[in-house]
This record gives C-alpha cells, structure tokens and sequence, in this order.
C-alpha cells in the first residue's frame, strides 16, 4: 500500500513535467522522423508515399547542404572565438573594484543586445549597412561599402552582428565566473604576482571553465539554429553566401514545401549538435 | 479545350446565370442578405491595390452586412501562409493567387471553379458580371488553369519600362529604348557615371531574382525554361543569349544589384539615380507620389524593350478565388466579395485609388490615359503578354527556388552563365521527373 501510494507521488511529481516534455518535445521529434521518412511535400500531398532514407540519402549527397554546413561551423569559427575574447576582456574589467555604479550601468546595458529581437537586428542591419544611405559607410568616411550585395562583405556583416549580440552574454556568463573566485585566493595571488595572465590562468580559469562550456554548447547550438537575423537582412544571400544550415531547412521545408527533405536535413543537424554536445562535455569538463 | 473554349465555357454559364437574375432586378444586398454577418477571411498583400480595395471595402460591408478579415502578410510570406492553412483545413475562405501559384491551387483541389460556384449560388451571380470584359489574357493566365476558371484577376500587374525622361533629354535622347540592344549599347554608357546608373534590374534572392531579372531576360531573346517536351531550354542558343545579356547589362546597374528587390529599385529610379527600370505597373503610384519621387515631373512610362523575339513583357497578378474549405455561407459571401472587388462597375474607382483592374471597359475612357499615363503601355503589355512568363505548374515554387541560387550565382560570377543554366536545368528536370511529367502520368501543362 505504502509503494503503491508512493509510485502515485512520484508520478505527480514528475508527471506533468514529463507529459510536458514528451508533447512539446518528443512527439513533434518522432513526427519529423516519420516525416523525414517519407515523399512529403505540402503542394503534393496526393504523392505522399514512404520512400525509406532516400531523404537521408538525398541530404549526405548534396553538395549545398554540406556547404551550408560548412559556412555555419565558419562563422561558428569566426564569430566564437571574438565574442570569448572581447566577453572575457569586458568580464575581467567589470570584476575590477571600484565604480559600483557606473558597472551596474555597464551590466545593465550589456543585457540590451541579447534582448533585442534577432529579426529587428536584421532590419536594423539593412539600415545602418545600406550602402547609399547607411550610417556604417557614413562612419567609415563616406566610404562606398556594397555591404549587403556583396557575398565577403554580407558575412562579414553576419559576423559582426552576431558579435555585438551574443558579447555580451559571454562577458554575463564570465562575470558570474569571476564571481566565483573566493576574495581570499585571489588576494593570496595578487601578492604572490603581478601579472595579471598568471593570475586569470592558473586562479581564475578554473572557475571560468564550466561557464565556458556552457558558451561553448549554447552558442554552437545557436549558431546551427541562427535564423531570424540573417532571413531578415540577407535572406541568406546574396548568391548563397550567407545561407546557414538552418536558413536552407526553412527553405526547402516551408518555401519550396518539401517537408520530408527539410525533416531529414532537420534530423541530421540534431544530431551533429548532439555529438558536439557530447565532445564538448568530455574535451572540457576534464579539467575541471 | 483552348483559351478562347475556355473563356466561351465560362462566359456561358455566367451569362445564364446573369439572364435569370437580369430578369428579377438583382441588387447586391439582396443577394447579400441571407449571409449578413458571415465573415470571410482572406490574405491581403503589402500593396497599393490592396490598400485601394481596402478604402472602399466600408461601401461593401454597408451594402452587404459582410465583414472581410483582411490578415496583410509581405508577398514572400503569402504563399507559405495559405499552403499551410489549406493543408491544415484552416480558416481562409477566399485564395489570393498569384499566376504562379495556380497550378498549385488548382491541383490541390484548395479553389472551387468559377462555374461551380455559379452553379451552386445562381441567385449571387450578379448580371452585370461580364466575363467577356476581362482582358482574355489575364483572366487566362491569373485565374485559369488546365481548361478551368478558378479565380477573377484582381491585383494586376504587366511590366512596363519607367525612365526619367529628365535624364534622358540631358543625355540627349528624345525617347525611351525600343530594344534591349539600344538600351545596352546606346544609353548604357551616356547615362552611367558620376553615380547614377543607366538601368537597374531588381535581382535579390527570392521571387524577384527568377521572375523579374531571370524570367525577363529569357523571353525577349526567344528562350524559355522548359521546351515542348519539358525538358529544360535554358541551355538553348536564345536562352543564353537572354542571360548573357543580363550578365552585360549589368555594367550599367548599380552595384550590389544582386541585393535590390522592388522596394530598392522604385527607391533608386524615384530618388533620380537610375534613369530606368522595369518595373510592374503597380508602383506607379509610387513613382508619381511627390511624398516617395523626387521625380514625379520627369516619369516617362512605355512597354518593356523588345529582344529578337520581339517584345515579351514580365506578366505578373493575382486572381482571387473561393476556397474549397470555406462552409457554404462563407463561400457565398466570399463570392459576392469577389465579384464585387473585380467588378466593371468599380473598376475605374479601384484605378483611381491606386489599384490596376483587368476590365477592358474601365479603359474605354480616354481622358484616363491622360492622367494615369501607364494606361497605353499597360494595355500594349497585356497585348503581347506571356501566360507561361513563369512556368504555373504546382512544382513552381521549388524550381523557383533553384533559378533564385543558381540565378543570383550567375550574376556574381561565382558560375559561368552556362553553368548556372546547366545546373538549373538539371534540377529543374529531377522535381518535373520525381512529379510523373516524363512518365506520361501528367499532362504538360503550365
């Protein structure tokens, strides 16, 4: 009696979050494998059939789709590694002592960014990155910068806006790092050196490494799902210079209807950002 | 069954629906009446004609006690919009069709034939309907498909040369091109310099780039994406001439073309720094508002250029249609509204409010032509026009999706124009093969 009404506990415990998980999270992922499965595209619907991994096969063999693939993991490479290091520069200066106020102010406005919505970013792109009238080739001088029209500089631009977004989540998250550094260990450092590199690698990283991998998995994760912005500025162009992975799966699922192709290049992607999850998890969490 | 059996098929059945109710003094609310309070819903574009039916839609809802849901999305979202609301047996009750999207519509079995819904609701048709009124081409190529009237055009469009007649003169021409040739190799290089630009053609990455930049230049030169067996044209001696010469032309456009659609193209021709563009008539009202030209004295309208193949405009619009989903009072009042906003009877209001109607008896006027000067060019396109200017077929939408990368690619160089082509070609062929039209299993019809 005493199991039975313990299991009826737990379930209502768990239960809902469960039930929530597998109806929001699960169900639409079993239907994109069915989906993927199959010739299903919405305009031909009378064609729907089971094709097997033709789907699969038709994604592992086409040439766009590694590309887009590969100009993801690029900016991914490029855009990273400059929001780790101007994150980490600003972390390090707000943890200094001193100007309580005016930090409070900084960390505020560093929430600005993140919450501006990524569509409203693209616009503002095509604003300030318009080459007649844009404000950015007012700044550079007048210069006459074909931004958008132009396949180097439209990912040039990508990068740059999703290095002003995503800084200053990192520096956030670094901060929260920084915080963790007990005072009296990094006193205790700070009479036994001076400098300042000694002191960030062999007192503070440590703390700073568990935020970094959630950096590391969040950003990767939102890169391969980076969308609104690039749709609303550069529709992933031009040509296809700016088509990331998940511009090119909304393209084939809901502009050229083709869901079955979308849901295995959709699956796929899954479980490419899975096996980063992973490798992330085990390269990093070592040395802690 | 051709065009003209077509239209007859159609024009009989509403002219015998049009006789009975001729006879019993027929008034819109009357008509109305057993479907005051329905609400239909339907998808408006970002647009000046839709703002034009907009502003007299009160005269409709007073007149009818129907009331319009219009949700307005940019073109690029329409189409997604209602796929997935007809997929999903969801709440539209009347299409907005793009030309291109009616073979789509047709098919999917989403619209309801004009002569079934006149045969269901006689007592709708109003007897002033006039089927013979709409110009034939457009009533065929945005309302028809496979023998069949679905919809009535609405939103009209052909594509018509604007030039600033101002530059010209200051170059020392005393008219606009008459062939593609002339304008490359004559008024090409007078008018491009010192920041302004001889032409722009609007090529960014979506519709425009395959209707608008790649569409309009194979035509002209006698090419066209598939030939008579379906098999792709674009490799096709007059085909690459069309794209080779878009691929010269562009020495005279503005940089970062690639990346202009309509809006930056109006924009450049209104604000003086391309002396021409082809554009649709729609933005007329654009190009002559003093609040968005700075050229409204010098706007010069004439048709398109002609190529070897002699003039062959852009032919662009939309028909609206009822849709198969909607319950019967809904399909009712969805028909009084159509027939209502394509009437002969509004024409000449909806032109005056900024829209471009597909009545051949709004035209009759010739004091209109004097203050709306796109008239004679508009009428000289649709004369001319081609109905498969883009193929109409449901499969449009992905090829389209093909020519708008491998189009755009072509114009940046990143390929040569013969391997764009190739590449278009050999795609295009594998969506036509995966939907049966090589095994015989479909008609070829586009």
């Amino acid at each position: 009696m005493r199991d039975k009404t313990s299991g009826r506990t737990i379930f209502a415990f768990i239960g809902p979050s469960v039930i929530a998980l597998a109806l929001i999270g699960i169900a639409p992922l079993l239907y994109a494998a069915w989906t993927s499965l199959h010739f299903f595209n919405l305009t031909r619907l009378r064609q729907l059939r089971f094709v097997g991994l033709e789907n699969y096969q038709t994604v592992l063999t086409d040439t766009a789709f590694w590309q887009a693939m590969g100009r993801t993991f690029f900016l991914l490479g490029t855009s990273l590694p400059l929001q780790l290091a101007l994150g980490l520069g600003i972390a390090l200066v707000l943890h200094q002592p001193g100007l309580t106020v005016v930090k409070t102010l900084c960390r505020l406005s560093l929430v600005l960014p993140m919450a501006t919505t990524y569509a409203v970013v693209g616009l503002l792109g095509q604003v300030m990155f318009n080459q007649n009238f844009g404000v950015v080739n007012q700044l550079l001088g007048g210069a006459d910068i074909n931004w958008i029209g132009d396949p180097t500089n439209a990912f040039v631009m990508i990068i740059f806006w999703d290095v002003w977004q995503w800084t200053p989540f990192v520096a956030l998250v670094l901060l929260a790092g920084l915080t963790m550094v007990p005072n009296e260990v990094e006193e205790a450092a700070r009479l036994e050196t001076k400098s300042w590199w000694v002191i960030l690698r062999h007192v503070q990283l440590p703390f700073l490494v568990p935020g970094l991998v959630a950096v590391l998995i969040l950003r990767t994760a939102d890169t391969l799902k980076l969308f609104d912005m690039v749709f609303t500025l550069t529709r992933g162009g031009p040509g296809a210079s700016t088509e990331f992975i998940s511009l090119m799966i909304q393209r084939v699922g809901f502009r050229a209807f083709d869901q079955g192709l979308a849901s295995a290049q959709a699956i796929i992607l899954l479980a490419i950002t899975i096996v980063l999850a992973q490798i992330y998890i085990r390269v990093f969490y070592k040395e802690v | 069954m051709n065009l003209k059996s077509m239209l007859c098929t159609t024009a009989l059945v509403a002219a015998a629906a049009t006789a009975a109710n001729a006879q019993s003094d027929w008034s819109l609310s009357e008509a109305a009446a057993p479907y005051a309070g329905t609400t239909i819903d339907v998808v408006f574009l970002l647009r000046p004609g839709y703002e034009a039916i907009k502003e007299m839609l009160p005269e409709f809802t007073e007149a009818t006690g129907i009331n319009v849901n219009i949700i307005d999305h940019p073109y690029e979202n329409a189409l997604g919009e209602q796929v997935r609301d007809f997929v999903a047996g969801g709440d539209l009750d009347i299409a907005l069709i793009d030309l291109v999207w009616i073979g789509n519509f047709a098919e999917n079995e989403w619209i309801v034939p004009v002569d079934d819904i006149m045969a269901k609701f006689p007592e709708l048709v109003d007897p002033d309907l006039n089927m013979d009124d709409f110009f034939p081409l457009v009533l065929n190529a945005f309302g028809g498909w496979n023998d069949t009237i679905y919809g009535l055009p609405f939103d009209n469009y052909s594509g018509l040369m604007f030039y600033n007649r101002c530059m010209l003169e200051e170059a020392g021409f005393d008219g606009p091109p008459e062939t593609w040739a002339e304008l490359k190799d004559v008024y090409g290089p007078a008018l491009t310099g010192d920041g302004k630009y001889a032409f722009a053609l609007q090529s960014k990455r979506n519709e425009t780039q395959s209707a608008d930049s790649f569409a309009r230049m194979l035509w002209p030169f006698g090419g066209s994406f598939l030939d008579e067996n379906f098999r792709s044209n674009l490799l096709s001696e007059e085909s690459q001439a069309g794209l080779n010469f878009r691929q010269d032309l562009m020495q005279y456009m503005p940089d970062g073309i690639v990346a202009w659609d309509h809006a930056e193209t109006v924009n450049g021709f209104a604000q003086g720094d391309v002396a021409m563009i082809t554009e649709w008539s729609s933005f007329y009202s654009s190009v002559v508002d003093p609040d968005t030209s700075r050229v409204t004295d010098c706007v010069g309208i004439a048709p398109e250029p002609a190529g070897p193949a002699g003039r062959r405009p852009a032919l662009g619009g939309f028909s609206l249609a009822v849709a198969s989903q909607a319950d019967e009072a809904e399909q009712a009042a969805a028909w009084l509204f159509i027939q209502w906003a394509t009437s002969a009877d509004n024409a000449v209001e909806y032109l005056e409010r900024g829209g471009v109607p597909a009545r051949q008896s709004a035209y009759d006027d010739p004091a209109l032509a004097e203050t709306y000067t796109f008239i004679p060019a508009l009428l000289e396109s649709w004369a001319e026009g081609v109905p498969e200017f883009r193929p109409r077929f449901a499969e449009w939408p992905e090829i389209s999706e093909v020519v708008q990368e491998w189009g755009t690619r072509m114009m940046l160089g990143e390929v040569s124009v013969e391997e764009g082509a190739r590449e278009i070609g050999t795609r295009m062929e594998a969506i036509l093969e995966a939907s049966g039209y090589y095994d015989g299993d479909r008609p070829l019809v586009q």
